[in-house]
């Protein structure tokens, strides 16, 4: 062996030892999962979301696990990175594992379909959590759903109140989600069903299509500021992308504090710890919040329910509340990013 | 010198297939013994489902990187090819014919999204990287502005029933995956398809017709993603203007941990279908164990950084 080849060899070693070990101790891990398996008697539930990518999601995923500890009953968990294929294949792994029931949030309103119909063909009962899927005859799942329209409503109402104090006409943005998603839609509606009641306050010159995306949401915003720089009253269909929307309010100098003469009146939707420290620091009018206590809470009992052949509603809604700045202090514990944030 | 001997052997042409079939066994003899779950017939059929139209991906992309290039449009392919089919069976009232010009039309969009590929390497010499970045972004783009990023919904009970039949899809892949090996292995196009991989330049002075080679490779790169994308279409029963979005990584995965090279010149079917099978089966067990998500991704990724780093030691070598 030539000595110029001595490296690669030793890393060739050092690979075959990483696959080694990683192979044998995926068997070892295998091997006590089985020990810990037979005899279990507690009931397990099946959690399968599409994605964890955001807080609103991290902290459900939270609330659901910990409503089932307190339950004292076990669960499994899947993500299927925002891939419906995936997730498919998650649900009929739950239902070899033959758990007693699942909660759900889909990918969207279609592509789930097949994955509630595999639950259904097994006896097993199906929650949607915070997202609905398509009404199909061979698909059958409670929702438990926030009441995103009227919540949209309410938020953008208090937000065209405060347009109304200032005097003048507002030219309004609008960040809407993925319209595949019909949350996404219904807070768009929501937003509309509020601001043309106020044509003579609210003019709506851009809406910005983010897909729920960062990236698409801070160049929407860029381009529209760019276009219609007397914009001043902009209303997030979620809070997750106001990293973006802030980023690009501050490189076009539009991002002030409530009061400031050129304040850009904002308004989002979940209630997350971004929205709730920008709530405190005075940045933030007013935010849409899904109680996502309340949301795991229902859609546990639903399911229990459910696999106890008791009735229960198709639909379960989170009425959710507005938190803005004149209630800030009031109902913040019920915020669920004023209890997750730093 | 035994041991030396060894290396070598282990380091020949087909050593990762063999090991990573090995592996790939070692692991599902394992997850049958210890795994709840794993050895059923509704668990294989689990694992069909998610992984043919894997398969059919990483054997498009295994093709190019041999070529010396990578495809990175197949996803959006995909996602078009569905979009556009779905929309043609539905608006053409979803009878047998419809769903014929549905699926030609999704098979048209593979052959035509490959050529503008195979034309961007071989003629504009383009790298492969930019090309099909480019046109990923440009077709994904052309998915969502036609279904103004709506999903495709009541697709024909034909196409639906047929397309979940895992013994037809199976078959299907099975057929595509066996041509292709025979392609590669039998026919001169095979033997010129290494060698532009190898040596571009090399092939030329030889009088192997690289253009053509290389515009043949992307077409059939992109006819494979389509039929993925029928096979997905079938399975989730909607048209999806986002479909496979974040499958590429496993799909980059699955042909790497076969053996194809991303220098080039190296790399067969089995490989793909190995690769593809254990990184399918690795996340089966993984599911079944209840092992976070995060893990899942990180292990995932470790696997094929360890196939990444034996390709270059490979490429080292040769």
């Amino acid at each position: 062996m030539s000595p110029d080849l001595a490296p690669p060899i030793k890393m060739k070693y050092f690979v075959r030892l990483s696959l080694s070990v990683f192979i044998g101790g995926l068997l070892m891990f295998s091997g006590c999962s089985r020990e810990s398996k037979p005899g279990a008697q507690k009931a397990v539930i099946g959690i399968s979301f599409e994605t964890l990518e955001t807080e609103f999601w991290a902290a459900g995923l939270e609330a659901l696990q910990q409503e089932l500890r307190n339950r004292d009953i076990e669960s499994v968990v899947s993500i299927a990175d925002g891939d419906a294929s995936r997730q498919l294949q998650h649900i009929r792994v739950f239902v070899s594992r033959g758990v007693d029931g699942i909660i759900m949030v889909p990918k969207d309103l279609h592509t789930s379909l097949p994955a509630i119909k595999t639950a259904n063909a097994a006896g097993i009962p199906v929650v949607l959590f915070n997202r609905p899927a398509a009404t199909h005859d061979d698909a059958h799942a409670v929702k438990v759903v926030a009441d995103n329209r009227r919540l949209t409503q309410e938020t953008v109402s208090y937000l065209i109140e405060r347009a109304i104090d200032r005097g003048g006409k507002h030219l309004a943005m609008v960040v809407v989600g993925d319209l595949g998603d019909s949350n996404a839609v219904a807070r768009r509606d929501g937003f509309y069903d509020a601001v043309t009641k106020h044509p003579e306050v609210i003019s709506v010159v851009s809406e910005v299509p983010s897909e729920w995306t960062q990236e698409k949401a801070r160049s929407g915003v860029t381009n529209a500021l760019q276009a219609n720089p007397e914009i001043n009253f902009i209303f997030s269909s979620s809070d997750f992308l106001f990293p973006s929307i802030v980023a690009a309010l501050r490189a076009a100098d539009r991002y002030h504090p409530i009061g400031h003469p050129q304040h850009v009146i904002l308004g989002g939707f979940d209630g997350d710890a971004t929205a709730y420290k920008m709530l405190r620091e005075g940045y933030l009018d007013a935010t849409g919040v899904q109680d996502v206590y309340f949301e795991a809470s229902q859609a546990v009992q639903a399911v229990l329910d459910m696999k106890a052949g008791k009735q229960v509603a198709d639909e379960i809604l989170d009425p959710g509340f507005v938190i803005h700045q004149d209630n800030l202090a009031e109902m913040a514990p019920r915020m669920w990013g004023a209890q997750v944030g730093p | 010198m035994v041991l030396e001997g060894f290396n070598r052997s282990w380091l020949g042409s087909n050593w990762s297939q063999h090991v990573l079939f090995g592996l790939t066994v070692l692991l599902s003899v394992g997850a049958a013994w210890g795994i709840p779950g794993f050895a059923t017939t509704w668990n294989g059929q689990t694992l069909l489902i998610h992984g043919l139209p894997l398969v059919l991906l990483a054997v498009g992309l295994t093709l190019v990187l041999i070529s010396g290039g990578i495809d990175l449009s197949i996803t959006s392919v995909m996602a078009l090819a569905s979009v556009l089919g779905a929309k043609i069976m539905v608006d053409a009232g979803g009878g047998v014919p419809a769903v014929m010009l549905g699926l030609a039309a999704m098979i048209g969009v593979g052959v035509l999204v490959g050529a503008i590929n195979g034309i961007s390497v071989a003629v504009f010499r383009m790298p492969s990287f930019i090309a099909t970045l480019t046109l990923m972004m440009l077709v994904s783009g052309a998915a969502i502005l036609f279904t103004r990023s709506q999903k495709i919904a009541g697709l024909p009970d034909t196409f639906i029933t047929t397309g979940q039949q895992l013994w037809l899809t199976g078959s299907l892949v099975l057929v595509l995956a066996f041509l292709v090996h025979l392609g590669l292995k039998k026919s001169i196009y095979g033997r010129w398809l290494y060698l532009v991989g190898l040596n571009r330049r090399a092939a030329e002075i030889s009088g192997v017709p690289v253009k053509p080679v290389i515009v043949g490779v992307y077409i059939a790169s992109g006819i494979l993603a389509a039929c993925g994308g029928v096979l997905l279409t079938a399975s989730l029963e909607t048209g999806d203007p986002v479909m496979g979005q974040n499958i590429l990584l496993d799909v980059v995965g699955a042909a790497v941990l076969g053996g194809a090279s991303l220098q080039g010149g190296k790399g067969s079917v089995w490989g793909a279908v190995c690769g593809v099978g254990f990184l399918v089966i690795l996340g089966n067990c993984l599911v079944l164990m209840n092992v976070h998500y995060y893990y899942v991704t990180i292990v995932k990724g470790g696997v094929i950084l360890a196939a990444a780093v034996l390709d270059t030691q490979r490429s080292t070598r040769a």
